[in-house]
């Protein structure tokens, strides 16, 4: 039951007053930071609650100073990379353990889960190593069969393939793509759809990948442009993994190359005020897509197809 | 369009262990309406999905005409389905949804129009061609699911409970609608349902299932007026035949108290099965207390107790004229009666 009585009200607006606030503090901050000269911010003696007329100064010497606006392109490759690897491969995998019934179906779910339960940072050093070489495993079974020595015998030379994907868009994109979280959200919206839709396709002569294309990817565009949403906003800003294996600037995603910035001189205060239209640049992107897509995101993990 | 036969050979169907349906066979003539009919449970869907293709046959031969088909794809068998919940494309408009299998086959763009508009005729469903299903009320849905089942002109049209979903006003006219289409398309059609007035007033034959073998496969007539075994006497009628221990002694058919009920030829122990509305009230003969009666405006269904304690339930429509008796006297014509072996459940007489 709803109570709307005035007391609930005005404490149910407090309390967002308050949450409001608490979450839009930094982004104040960080605004009125970058509105600071570098030498008004080290005479003032960090970071305070004052407005200054340099923002777009700042503004200016990050778009024309820094790596800032080449690696905001590489943060939408890998973040649309990221999000269209975990949606499609979300969908594909949640279609087949949905409307395929199957004795390995459980097995397969919870395979499906461990993704879930073993993050990226947990497994970073063999996920380096993998994205290192991503050939060891073809090494590994050549050693394993005993072909390679073999090979060796024949032309003289053992074979040790190597083939890196550190430093490339797919290398950095795909660790992070590698979680299942999606399944749970597709499997929910898929199992709510009428049980006989995918028996009426098949009387009218279509295929499970027709059944997919023309039925089931059109219902399903509403979830799918959420988790799309979400996924892209994480991999903008992924952090730990675009730093292991992106080492050159030229490939870092925006959020690694506005940290590389704050420490250029060892010697010298870091330059915030700049960091902070720094940071502001960053997030417009996401901040951006949040506030156009904001409905659809909503009804989209409502799970609900009216 | 014409009707396809369809021969169920020796059909069994199982589940891991669990065996749904154990040795089916019958026969569907080309044209005709059967009503498969069956409490929850029975394989009647089972059977339907193996007609479809949507399920496998575990053992036995199907045969649509003269062609083997237990082994061929749904969608090359000439058969189309309409669903209990409707099943319609939400995302596609009406038009669409009746032409999607004629899309699927290839069908080019102008016929595909042409025999859109000629079942939406059909269905009355003229000027909703452009809707969304979710613009349409539950008759105008269902219409739809039938629009697209028949436009690919099939020669077996399945149906599976498609009227439940429907209030009873609307079921009552879309049945009277279904029954005429039928006639007109000439289709052999299989409908399952679990409602037994859908079943006596829509089929030329119904099959009655239980745990996936064929009690009576008759006309409702004649599974009305002779049921060959207790569990279709019990099963079809409203309210349920009596049935009762009894024994033919010398002419008469007595109680197990031995109070005699009416005459009979048949001698020895029996299952007596009475229909409600073939009892009748009258000044003398076996006297029974009213436990309960209900009234329900045309007539009166009454729960009588007899002096032996056996109950029984009778439908009468002198019920208003005698409102407050709460001691009847019973007529029971020796012609009403039904006797079943107790033994083996099946008729007698």
């Amino acid at each position: 039951m709803i109570e709307r009585t005035r007391t609930v009200n005005v404490v149910a607006t407090g309390i967002m007053i308050a949450g409001i606030l608490f979450i839009l503090a930094p982004i104040v901050i960080a605004f009125l930071t970058a509105t600071l000269s570098y030498e008004e911010f080290v005479s003032g003696g960090g970071i305070r609650l004052r407005v200054s007329d340099h923002f777009w100064e700042n503004f200016a010497h990050v778009l024309f100073e820094t790596r800032l606006p080449a690696q905001l392109w590489n943060s939408v490759v890998i973040s649309l990379l990221v999000a269209f690897i975990k949606c499609a491969f979300a969908f594909t995998a949640t279609f087949a353990l949905v409307f395929y019934k199957s004795r390995l179906n459980t097995v397969i779910f919870a395979i499906t889960i461990v993704t879930v339960m073993l993050p990226l940072e947990l497994i970073v050093i063999t996920t380096y190593q993998v994205v290192a070489n991503v050939l060891m495993p073809i090494n590994w079974l050549l050693g394993w069969t005993g072909l390679d020595a073999l090979i060796e015998r024949l032309t003289g030379s053992r074979p040790y393939l190597e083939y890196s994907l550190l430093d490339s868009y797919i290398g950095v994109a795909a660790p992070i793509a590698t979680s299942s979280t999606s399944v749970f959200i597709y499997r929910q919206f898929f199992m709510s759809l009428p049980k006989d839709l995918p028996r009426a396709a098949t009387m009218d002569g279509a295929g499970p990948i027709r059944f997919m294309i023309d039925i089931l990817l059109p219902l399903s565009w509403t979830p799918l442009v959420a988790t799309f949403m979400f996924w892209f906003i994480g991999g903008w800003t992924a952090y730990l993994w675009p730093l292991i294996a992106a080492s050159t600037p030229d490939a870092q995603p925006a959020v690694v190359g506005l940290a590389r910035l704050a420490n250029t001189d060892p010697d010298r205060i870091p330059d915030v005020p700049m960091l902070m239209a720094g940071a502001l640049f960053v997030s417009f992107i996401p901040v951006l897509l949040i506030g156009l897509m904001q409905r659809q995101i909503v009804r989209g993990l409502n799970l609900s197809e009216k | 369009m014409t009707g396809t036969r369809i021969t169920i050979d020796n059909v069994t169907k199982r589940y891991d262990r669990v065996e749904v349906i154990p040795g089916l066979s019958a026969q569907f003539e080309a044209g005709e309406f059967t009503v498969i009919l069956g409490p929850s449970g029975c394989g009647k869907s089972t059977l339907l999905n193996m007609l479809a293709g949507l399920e496998e046959v575990t053992s036995g031969r199907l045969l649509f005409g003269a062609r083997e088909v237990q082994n061929v794809p749904a969608k090359d068998r000439g058969c189309a389905m309409v669903f209990q919940n409707y099943a319609l494309y939400p995302h596609m408009s009406v038009a669409d949804n009746i032409g999607y299998s004629l899309k699927l086959a290839k069908v080019r763009k102008a016929e595909r129009v042409e025999r859109i508009a000629a079942v939406a005729r059909i269905a009355g469903l003229e000027g909703y061609l452009d809707r969304r299903p979710s613009q349409l009320s539950g008759g105008q849905r269902q219409r739809v699911a039938i629009a697209r089942a028949i436009v690919r002109e099939p020669g077996v049209l399945l149906f599976d409970e498609p009227l439940s979903n429907l209030d009873a006003k609307l079921r009552n006219d879309m049945r009277i609608e279904l029954s005429n289409l039928h006639k007109r398309i000439g289709a052999t059609s299989v409908f399952v349902t679990h409602d037994q007035v859908e079943a006596m007033t829509l089929a030329d034959r119904i099959l009655i299932l239980n745990e996936g073998q064929i009690e009576q496969f008759a006309t409702p007539g004649e599974i009305y007026h002779r049921p060959r075994t207790t569990f279709v006497a019990e099963f079809i009628g409203a309210p349920a035949m009596n049935l009762l221990k009894a024994r033919g002694e010398g002419g008469n058919l007595c109680l197990a108290s031995g109070t005699p009920m009416t005459t009979v030829a048949h001698e020895g122990e029996v299952l007596a099965g009475v229909r409600p509305e073939r009892i009748e009230l009258s000044d003398a003969g076996l006297k029974a207390q009213v436990l309960y009666r209900e009234d329900l405006g045309s007539h009166h269904i009454l729960l009588v107790q007899l002096d032996s304690g056996e109950q029984m339930r009778l439908s009468t429509s002198q019920g208003g004229a005698n409102a407050d008796s709460s001691e009847v006297f019973l007529h029971i014509p020796p012609d009403a009666v039904h006797l079943f072996d107790p033994e083996t459940q099946q008729r007698i007489n």
